[in-house]
């Protein structure tokens, strides 16, 4: 018993369609709406069906913008969820759109040029720049290169992450000759929910809503404060598409693997 | 007069300016209130008073030329007006970030210089923008970087992060003198000992053995080395320069071994100087081999034709391989060769390289 008002609410505060021009969000909004296509786009009310097909072709319109080949493997899978899910017309459109994506694609790494080399920046400022980086932005940066990686050693980035992601659970343990970075890794292997840092969604009981976390808090200001600057509860991708259709069960985490498995399958099927 | 004079008299021309050269050499002057929102100028002016001509104009660090330092005064034009409101500041700032990669890392690199905090860290957020969410190789392909890191690297970090190369080339230097110490050691004792007629058999075969083990080439390079050995107390003077060099490769077979570097090079530089060695005393030798074979070593390559060939191969061999081992010993051993006079390997060394050259 879905009221069709509240569900259209709920996907407008996802704020989906917003999120495909955010490079780094890119990939999982295009995850969402391919699990929302997949799990029940058809009990969906029409003027919602409207608007997801609108945020569908704005995702294939913009992934040309997007310069990550996880963004393209993400478009391939919404391709696939498109073909499988969509009445006829609407699946055509979409298809069309994506193949002239495809060309411009093709287009831009043609005429990418050859820059010359690049200053090198000081050490300081790389630490200042990883500074405003996620974890996995963090480690995908220690394996650039040689510099980088010395940079990416530095401990005060290490001490940083680890207050954005335990600082709820208080076991400061300033152990001598620990680094942050050991006890980051230590508390992180430990703590269960790595693999909902991936979807970037936590769900916030202050303004009772699915955001895109920033830090892993809710980006309203008020909601910071009233929590004390807790981090948010991390959603994975299908639990968010569960959250809009209604439909809540945490026996999903099971299936989950299962479900990204296959997925995974068909994005190597494509064109 | 004095009313006319008022009026020529612009705002302008009230305004004082600042003059500042970037490292290109090239000299400009700007606006005071502008420039004065760097607090690395703001410094310089207060401080050592600089700025206030042409001559006196401030130098600034080397990693600001002329095109990033117009960007950077666009930058504290706008924001020095204190009338703005922060969403007029918010979006001017993110217009003004928008440009490629290359012109971001500069302008990061030339604010830091000048500490201009503010638009170090608006580009710096910028630039992470860039960065979140890529993988490794996407990252060093818009930073052009090289990917110097080996696959345990990668997944490990760095052991020491104040390791400077310069160290792990110390390092390495003092492990290899370590090494060579101890060979000189080992060296001594076993000269030591060939001095000795009869315990030099003994050491000999103690030696060849070892030779042939590491070598796995028994026959050639134990009955050489025995050979060697046999001209060097009998004919001593003879053949000189072949002796030279049989005494000289014998010490260095011995010196080579039990050095224990690369082996292949080792095995193959000792059997072609007992090679080379062997031309000159091939006809001295027919006998006193021979004398030698009670040890049960069976020489197939006595005849004189296939042993020809194959000196000759070996020769070519040795001369290339020794030259280029000459040279990266030299390199190698630079600081060893000075600090120790008169020892005989050392001079053995170069007497070997000398002779193997002229030959």
């Amino acid at each position: 018993m879905s009221d069709p008002r509240k569900i259209m609410r709920r996907y407008q505060n996802l704020m989906v369609g917003e999120a495909l021009s955010n490079n780094h969000h890119y990939p999982v909004a295009c995850n969402e709406l391919s699990s929302i296509l997949n799990l029940g786009y058809s009990q969906l009310p029409k003027n919602l069906k409207a608007l997801i097909f609108r945020d569908t072709l704005s995702a294939f319109r913009l992934l040309p913008d997007m310069k990550t080949s996880a963004a393209v493997s993400a478009a391939n899978l919404l391709l696939k969820s498109v073909e499988a899910v969509l009445p006829k017309q609407k699946k055509n459109l979409a298809i069309v759109e994506f193949k002239k994506t495809k060309v411009a694609l093709k287009r831009r790494s043609k005429s990418h040029e050859e820059d010359i080399d690049l200053p090198s920046l000081p050490q300081d400022i790389l630490i200042h720049i990883f500074s405003f980086l996620d974890v996995s932005s963090l480690l995908s940066s220690s394996q650039v290169s040689r510099s980088w990686n010395q940079a990416t050693c530095e401990d005060s980035l290490w001490r940083l992450q680890y207050d954005i992601h335990f600082n709820h659970k208080a076991l400061i343990r300033i152990q001598s000759g620990v680094s942050w970075r050991e006890a980051f890794k230590n508390a992180y292997i430990g703590d269960n929910s790595s693999k909902d840092l991936r979807s970037g969604r936590g769900y916030c009981c202050y303004c009772d809503s699915v955001v895109w976390h920033e830090n892993l808090r809710c980006p309203n200001k008020q909601c910071r404060l009233k929590s004390d600057n807790e981090p948010l509860e991390l959603m994975s991708t299908r639990q968010v598409a569960n959250f809009l259709l209604g439909t809540m069960s945490s026996s999903d985490d099971e299936s989950d693997p299962d479900d990204e498995a296959s997925r995974g399958l068909w994005a190597f099927t494509l064109y | 007069m004095l009313e006319s004079d008022m009026a020529i008299i612009t705002p302008e021309m009230m305004k004082s300016y600042i003059w500042l050269e970037t490292a290109d050499g090239s000299i400009q002057q700007v606006e005071q209130e502008v420039a004065m929102f760097c607090p690395m100028i703001c410094q310089e002016v207060v401080q050592k008073g600089a700025g206030s001509s042409k001559n006196n104009a401030i130098s600034l660090p080397q990693r600001v030329n002329p095109a990033m330092l117009s960007l950077i005064f666009d930058y504290c034009r706008f924001h020095q007006v204190s009338g703005r409101s922060n969403k007029e500041r918010k979006l001017y700032d993110e217009k003004f970030i928008r440009m490629d990669t290359k012109r971001l890392c500069e302008l990061t690199s030339a604010a830091d210089s000048l500490q201009l905090k503010p638009l170090v860290d608006l580009t710096s957020r910028a630039l992470a923008r860039i960065i979140e969410g890529k993988s490794p190789e996407e990252i060093r392909e818009i930073f052009h970087l090289p990917d110097d890191l080996t696959e345990e690297e990668k997944l490990e970090p760095l052991k020491n992060t104040m390791d400077d190369p310069r160290i792990r080339l110390l390092n390495r230097l003092y492990a290899k003198k370590r090494k060579e110490l101890k060979e000189r050691e080992k060296l001594k004792a076993i000269s030591m000992s060939q001095s000795i007629e009869v315990e030099d058999r003994v050491d000999e075969r103690s030696v060849d053995d070892l030779l042939s083990f590491i070598n796995g080439r028994d026959p050639k390079v134990v009955k050489t080395s025995k050979s060697k050995k046999k001209n060097k107390k009998r004919k001593e003077h003879k053949n000189g320069r072949s002796n030279g060099t049989c005494e000289a490769s014998e010490k260095d077979s011995d010196n080579l071994h039990s050095k224990e570097r690369n082996a292949k090079i080792v095995d193959e530089s000792a059997s072609s100087l007992g090679g080379v060695s062997n031309l000159g005393s091939m006809e001295d030798d027919i006998l006193t081999p021979k004398a030698e074979f009670e040890d049960g070593y069976i020489d197939d390559e006595f005849d004189p034709v296939l042993k020809e060939m194959l000196d000759r191969e070996v020769e070519d061999f040795a001369r290339r391989l020794n030259s280029s081992w000459v040279l990266s010993l030299g390199q190698e051993r630079q600081p060893v060769h000075f600090s120790i006079n008169g020892n005989g390997t050392t001079r053995r060394l170069t007497g070997r390289a000398g002779l193997a050259r002229s030959s």
